[in-house]
């Protein structure tokens, strides 16, 4: 495991030179890693319940409470700033803490320190002893074949008549980390890319036969030309698709069919299926006879009042002062039919004016019934209803911060992978005559692995070979327990 | 198809009767054998006195033996169950709480057996073996209209992604059963050395190695969702509830894994973070019974 650190100031430093320290110890800590992620996740968690009853069931078990769950409810974490800042906060540590570790993870892989004391050796958790009857060097050989043939890295150095040997495995796994880590900068750079430079509309509705502008500067537009779709028994959808043309500049560039999960891309541009209904195409012209409005209103955006099973649809008319409500027959029969205050037939629609903005005209909420075909005048104006038609609902969108995404997924993926599947191993050793006795010579072995019980158990695997390799018994201390007592017992 | 959807509930009833008979066996053979002495003394002045000593010991390893070939039974028929519900539907097992709790229960008891042939200690499965009992005897209490095999909204048609994304957080909760039963034996292990509990510190390895396959599993139920809802409906992450929580989770477990690594947090502050994260997989778990959202015709 790597350890951070960074260099205590020495005493007599300018002043600025120890803040700055200080914020840099500060980035780089883990322990202050580990309380920042904790204030992200209890953010988290505060913003996931407010979708939730939970925070009213607090309310009930506690009423003091209730003004904080009220605020509660009221509060959007995810957008909030505290949110923000520790997203900020967070990245700017993994960026600082990331600088600050490679150097030191380069040099353990590539140039590690060989040597050893023996202090180490005799203090570590757990080690293992060989003494043998071969030469110091022929002993120290065989210790590193055996690791050698483990898919170890061994490196060695003589110290006067001392064979110091270092091996490892799955070095190159260290860097895996930094994938990982900054992978999860991308993602939130992914998502600042895509809130600033992309747009989503979750509404787009085109009625058939009619064509809409997407905007955002897109020059696009889209025509639907056909809507079909087919039912359950129990009357769900089961399917349902537009066919749709796609014009750039008033010119047709690409058609096709889309359908829930199949969407239809043009250029960075994606529109996607998400729902349709019945629209009315109203024709409104002024009492000179110039056209207001000539095209389709969809019913089901809105509801009435008076009436929540008849669908309504919503158009303003700025240019006379008006807001124009269309109200369709009521839709669900069974509901509460004694509610239905307008009783329409089927095929008739109930037209309303409204006068609103700057240029209100000064007239009241007026209403009538109009059957297909026929024409109202309502405040001085002239609906006719055409007839009924039907629309697709679409979602377009275009989120540059998806590649950016997607990237950065692998990159979290396979950095997590090659950490956790592939962790470094090391090994230590010291191979030397044993006590000055002639003819007799001593490897002592230990594995960096600190209350690790996997990476001890790895190092006495590799004991165990070099015991096969030399029969010798070796002395061995803190050998990780495997089977337990009761196992064993049987 | 109505025999196949038939057989499968037979299978999960076999599979709920053999976890029961392993529940029984597993928590016999962990909590050891508890033998009680009384010594009636007399004493010099003629009155008696009553001494008694607890003795503890190891649990029968017949009963842990046969607690695991009760368990390996329950993969077996809870997989059946699976895989011939899916024959039947034609999809992953994802339409609602019936057949997501099947597959938990086949992937929990699966991943518990490795991990305690990896280990070679058994003290684990009273408590994971127990939790995929429950999960059956929640199952049983279900409507059993759940268990009828229905066609899905068509915005949940999409069927390799989807059964990617639900296999993978099913096999994610379970490798976290896991860490939370190392996790829960580590204090008490640390707490006392018991001569037959597995050593604190392979338990806390147990704890570890079980979150190194959740953590990234979970990373990908969250990337694989994503990609489905951007197909979906155009937005790779909506802040949807059931996603926060299965983030609150990820992060929780990311403080764990940072805890691991530092002095005076590691051992018993790291095992309780362990116990948080279980806590999250729970509140992921059973999301839909507190939230509407996209996720709402999951179906409870
Ligand atoms: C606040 C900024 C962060 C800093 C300074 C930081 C720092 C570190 C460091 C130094 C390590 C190596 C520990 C070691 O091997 O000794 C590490 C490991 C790790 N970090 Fe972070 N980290 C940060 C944020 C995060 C976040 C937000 C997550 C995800 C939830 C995360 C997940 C991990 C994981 C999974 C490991 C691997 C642990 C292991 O090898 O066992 N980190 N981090």
């Amino acid at each position: 495991m790597a350890q951070v650190t960074a260099t205590r100031p020495a005493a007599g430093r300018p002043p600025l030179e120890y803040v700055v320290d200080r914020i840099w110890r500060f980035f780089c800590s883990v322990r202050a890693a580990v309380y920042e992620i904790a204030i992200l996740a209890v953010m988290t968690l505060l913003g996931t319940l407010r979708g939730s009853s939970v925070p009213n069931s607090i309310g009930e078990a506690l009423p003091f409470l209730q003004p904080v769950i009220d605020r509660w409810y009221g509060y959007d974490f995810f957008h909030s700033f505290p949110f923000m800042f520790m997203l900020a906060l967070v990245s700017v540590a993994i960026a600082i803490c990331t600088l600050n570790r490679a150097p030191s993870i380069w040099k353990t892989i590539a140039n590690p320190t060989v040597t050893t004391t023996h202090g180490f050796l005799n203090g570590a958790d757990s080690s293992a002893s060989f003494t043998s009857n071969q030469s110091t060097n022929a002993l120290a050989a065989s210790v590193v074949e055996t690791l050698k043939s483990k898919r170890y890295r061994v490196l060695t150095e003589t110290r006067g008549d001392e064979v110091h040997v270092y091996g490892d495995r799955n070095r190159f796994a260290k860097l895996g980390t930094f994938p990982f880590h900054l992978a999860l900068i991308m993602i939130l750079v992914g998502g600042i890319v895509g809130a600033r430079y992309g747009f989503r509309e979750n509404q787009f509705t085109i009625p058939e036969q009619s064509i809409r502008e997407v905007g955002h500067g897109t020059g696009l537009s889209v025509e639907l030309e056909q809507f079909s779709d087919s039912y359950r028994e129990n009357a769900t959808p089961d399917d349902y698709r537009s066919d749709l043309v796609i014009y750039k500049n008033g010119e047709e560039v690409k058609r096709g069919s889309i359908r829930v999960n199949h969407p239809m891309t043009y250029g960075s541009v994606i529109f996607y299926q998400s729902g349709f209904g019945q629209a009315v195409s109203l024709k409104i012209t002024d009492a000179a006879g110039v056209p207001l409005f000539d095209d389709s209103i969809p019913l089901g955006e809105f509801h009435s009042t008076s009436n929540p099973d008849a669908p309504a649809g919503v158009q303003e008319l700025p240019q006379v002062g008006y807001r124009l409500n269309v109200i369709g027959p009521n839709e669900a029969f069974d509901g509460r039919p004694e509610i239905d205050d307008i009783k329409l037939n089927p095929g008739e629609m109930y037209v309303q004016i409204v006068p609103i903005g700057p240029n209100a005209a000064a007239t009241e909420i007026q209403g009538a019934v109009v059957g297909q075909g026929d024409t109202v005048t309502l405040g001085g104006i002239n609906v006719q209803f055409l007839r009924e038609r039907r629309f697709t609902s679409l979602q377009v969108a275009r989120n540059p911060g998806v590649p950016i995404f997607w990237t950065a997924s692998v990159l979290l993926v396979g950095g997590l992978a090659v950490t956790f599947y592939f962790p470094h191993r090391r090994v230590r050793a010291i191979v030397a005559s044993n006590g000055g006795q002639p003819g007799s010579s001593l490897a002592k072995l230990a594995p960096l692995a600190k209350r690790d019980w996997s990476g001890q158990r790895d190092f006495f695997r590799c004991v165990d070979a070099i015991e096969a390799r030399l029969e010798t018994k070796p002395v061995v201390k803190g050998r990780p327990d495997s089977p337990t007592l009761a196992e064993s017992a049987a | 198809m109505e025999g196949l959807v038939k057989l499968s509930f037979y299978c999960f009833t076999a599979a709920s009767i053999a976890l029961a008979g392993a529940t029984i066996c597993y928590l016999v053979y962990a909590i050891g054998r508890i033998r009680v002495r009384q010594a009636i003394l007399a004493t010099a002045t003629g009155t008696t006195l009553t001494a008694t000593s607890t003795e503890f010991g190891p649990g029968s390893v017949g009963a842990g033996r046969f607690g695991s070939l009760l368990a390996w039974f329950a993969v077996l028929f809870a997989g059946l169950a699976v895989l011939l519900r899916t024959i039947a539907a034609e999809r992953g097992p994802y339409s609602n709480m019936y057949e997501f709790s099947l597959a938990f229960i086949f992937a929990v008891t699966l991943i518990y057996l490795i991990f305690e042939r990896l280990y070679k200690v058994k003290q684990l499965g009273a408590i994971v073996i127990t939790i995929a009992f429950g999960m059956s005897v929640y199952v049983w209490t279900l409507p059993s209209g759940m268990r009828e095999v229905d066609s899905l909204n068509p915005a949940l048609q999409n069927q390799p992604l989807m059964t990617a994304h639900v296999s993978m957080a099913i096999l994610s909760y379970a490798t976290f059963a896991v860490s939370f039963a190392a996790a829960v034996l580590y204090l008490i292990a640390s707490r006392r050395r018991i001569s037959w509990l597995p050593s604190a510190e392979m338990l806390d390895d147990i704890g570890y190695r079980a979150v190194t396959l959740g953590f990234p599993m979970l990373a990908l139920v969250l990337i694989l969702g994503s990609v489905w809802a951007y197909r979906a409906w155009g937005s790779y992450w909506s802040w949807d509830p059931k996603e926060t929580s299965a983030l609150f989770t990820w992060l929780v477990y990311g403080v764990y894994l940072h805890t691991r690594t530092l002095r005076g947090w590691r051992g018993k502050r790291s095992a309780i973070i362990l116990l948080i994260g279980f806590g999250a997989v729970i509140f992921t778990y059973y999301g839909n019974y507190f939230f509407g959202g996209l996720h709402a015709y999951g179906g409870v």
